[in-house]
């Protein structure tokens, strides 16, 4: 050898490696695939003055080669696949050199047999091959330059698995950034669903977010609510769904339904519409709504982590529309609470307050509602003539209906007062106003007195209520206050209320009591209190003054029912002087 | 309600909407609002010029996927503009710029309408 060829050697080896360690930074540090694939393949046609060549691309999944770069005439145009028929070695190895190597191959390009296939891969993966053409001068690759080509194919390889990865890891980045952004939607719904009241509102932020998130433009919302299924949201859609069509699609098994054509054609709007999927949606495990979605308009499937989004968005909006349900059903009950109440303190306030006093009465009265407003009615009141009129009644029923009664008849008791007009007659126009005025299952049991403190006579007329009990002074029988006629309210006057007058002397005591007292039950709820029971606790306290009596009575009954109270109590005791 | 502000103008025959703030779930309506005012008065060529939008939630992109079609079947189109790059990202991760105009510039959005391109 030569000293002038050993430099010339030398020299080339210095360029060549040179080339190498230029190329090697260039490819590794490009993350672009397509970028190294056409620098791999200009440098070695330009190193080596071969005018063909082509890089192809190995696709596993249909075990062939795409052409992915090409130059030179004669070579299969880019995108072009190509399939051999190699073994698995062959794939391994490092070069293929046609017409050389011992075996067939097949004419890549066209008019060309030395072909020369360097293998792309890296330690574990075939990524496919770079493919020269023969030299321009048509002498074949010396050992030489194909050791070359191979360190270049080697460093290409590595910078396209690298590339790889990185396309895949920003493909992955992305996905999580979408995973990221999913969340926060629906962290930023849950709490911004949570202050809403609105439910329109809601239906519409939550239509919104569907169409923003999922690109999505046919979409429409069914909701159920007392056992009505209507569509509250749509976009995009024609027509409406039958309610047999909303229930067929309520019917469904699964909570993810794909529309497919028997649905299409048991539903025709789904089709017109082009829905892809049902979604159920579900409050309480129970299905209570249901959204359709269109395809998505970038034309990308919905992936199961797509569904999954739909629906937990879907079931978060029905969470929060329930809510605002529960919230109102809330406040009603609220403001019924509170109507009960100011209709509580209304009725007390129709309560004699202070009760009228006399120098020949002593008198004791007490109103115990049970429930917030009762049906129970007492009055004392100065007549203009000086006498004093007590009243005791007692509405059918409870509640606002029962109140409302009540109030009707202190208001027609007040009116009659000033009237010159017998308890008899009196008695008859308030039942036949109220007979009028109320359905025929309200009625009022009734007692009214007027006690004349001049003579001590007492007149009163009984329309159905618990007769009044009238122990006499050193008596131990005691006299019921019977007299009277129908209960009031019940039908019309036929006969006259007949008004009885009895004589009262010192000490006698009369009480008046609704059914609260006498049915006051036991613990067991097995016996009740009775009139028995109550007349002998007026016996023990007849030497007591009224009120004494009274609170006798009282805590005898609260002993009695452990101070359960199902009834209203009402109770008068009159004790003559 | 977060200061999120529409700022309507008219450059020449198109509508400029001027978003500023935050385009979240409470002001997705005003969004939405804006917009079917425009189509009812038979305004199709609508540029969204996003320069002082600071964020925008998906019910707000809703908005624009509920409207797009409309405009587009009467012969317009919904162009944005001006979008800062956290704003874009949105937009960009969840598909929106295949579908829409989605413009550097208002002037760029102008000019096509003259043009009368579409995406």
């Amino acid at each position: 050898m030569s000293s002038s060829s050993f430099e010339n050697d030398e020299r080339q080896s210095r360029f060549e490696i040179k080339t190498l360690l230029e190329t090697s930074r260039m490819l590794i540090e490009s993350q672009d695939m397509d970028f190294v694939l056409n620098n791999l393949l200009l440098i070695t046609m330009g190193k080596l003055m071969v005018s063909k060549g082509m890089i192809l691309i190995y696709q596993p999944a249909t075990d062939n080669y795409e052409v992915s770069k090409s130059k030179g005439r004669g070579c299969p145009t880019e995108g072009k696949t190509l399939s051999f028929n190699w073994d698995q070695e062959v794939k391994e190895q490092s070069v293929i050199r046609c017409g050389i190597d011992d075996f067939e191959m097949p004419e890549v390009i066209e008019g060309d047999t030395h072909c020369t296939f360097f293998n792309l891969q890296t330690s574990n993966n075939h990524i496919g091959f770079l493919c020269l053409g023969s030299k321009g001068n048509n002498t074949s690759l010396s050992e030489r330059e194909i050791e070359f080509i191979e360190s270049l194919s080697i460093i290409s390889s590595v910078a396209i698995a690298n590339s790889r990865m990185f396309t895949e890891l920003r493909r992955i980045n992305r996905m999580l950034d979408r995973k990221v952004y999913e969340l926060n939607t629906l962290f930023d719904l849950s709490k911004d669903f949570n202050i809403m009241v609105d439910r329109e509102e809601i239906v519409r932020i939550f239509k919104f977010a569907m169409l923003g998130q999922m690109l999505i433009r046919k979409f429409f919302f069914v909701l159920e609510n007392e056992g009505e299924r209507k569509m509250v949201a749509r976009s995009g859609i024609e027509g409406s769904l039958s309610s047999e069509e909303t229930d067929k699609l309520f019917a469904l098994e699964d909570d993810l339904v794909e529309v497919d054509q028997e649905l299409t054609e048991e539903i025709p709007f789904l089709k017109t519409n082009e829905i892809k999927a049902v979604i159920g949606l579900q409050f309480q495990s129970e299905q209570i709504a249901l959204v359709g979605v269109g395809a998505r308009a970038n034309e990308e499937e919905y992936s199961s982590s797509d569904y999954n989004f739909l629906r937990s968005l879907g079931n978060l909006a029905v969470l929060s529309i329930q809510k605002t349900f529960l919230l109102e059903e809330r406040i009603e009950k609220e403001r019924i609470e509170e109507e009960l109440n100011i209709a509580k303190s209304i009725q007390q306030g129709l309560l004699p307050d202070p009760i009228p006093s006399s120098d020949k009465l002593e008198i004791a009265a007490k109103n115990i509602s049970s429930y917030q407003v009762g049906g129970d009615y007492f009055d004392i009141l100065k007549v203009p003539s000086g006498e004093l009129l007590f009243a005791i009644g007692d509405v059918t029923g409870k509640g606002i209906p029962a109140a409302l009664l009540m109030a009707n008849l202190q208001a027609m008791l007040h009116v009659l007062l000033p009237i010159d007009i017998s308890l008899s007659k009196a008695s008859a126009q308030i039942n036949d106003i109220i007979h009028q005025n109320t359905p025929s299952n309200k009625f009022i049991t009734f007692f009214w007195g007027i006690f004349n403190p001049d003579n001590r006579e007492f007149r009163f007329v009984n329309a159905g209520h618990n007769p009044p009990i009238w122990l006499k002074k050193g008596k131990e029988e005691s006299e019921e206050l019977q007299e009277g006629g129908l209960i009031l309210g019940a039908m019309p006057t036929m006969a006259p209320y007949e008004e009885q007058t009895i004589q009262l002397s010192e000490k006698d005591v009369l009480v008046f009591y609704t059914d609260g007292v006498t049915e006051a039950m036991n613990e067991d709820e097995t016996e009740e209190f009775g009139e028995e029971r109550l007349l002998n606790c007026i016996k023990e306290n007849r030497f007591q003054s009224a009120a004494e009596i009274q609170e006798g009575i009282i805590e005898e009954v609260e002993r009695f029912s452990h101070d359960v109270q199902y009834d209203d109590i009402t109770l008068i005791v009159l004790k003559v002087s | 309600m977060k200061n999120f502000k529409i700022n309507h103008r008219e450059v020449r025959s198109y509508d400029v909407l001027e978003l500023s703030g935050e385009l979240d779930a409470h002001t997705a309506s005003q969004l939405e609002n804006s917009l079917k005012k425009l189509i009812d008065n038979e305004k199709h060529h609508i540029i969204v010029n996003c320069e002082d939008l600071d964020y925008i939630a998906s019910a707000g992109l809703g908005v624009f996927m509920a409207y797009i079609e409309d405009v587009r079947s009467l012969g317009g189109d919904i162009k944005l503009t001006n979008m800062n790059p956290k704003v874009y990202n949105v937009f960009d991760l969840l598909g929106f710029p295949t579908l829409y105009d989605i413009l550097e510039e208002e002037s760029d959005a102008v000019e096509k309408f003259d043009n009368n391109e579409s995406k």
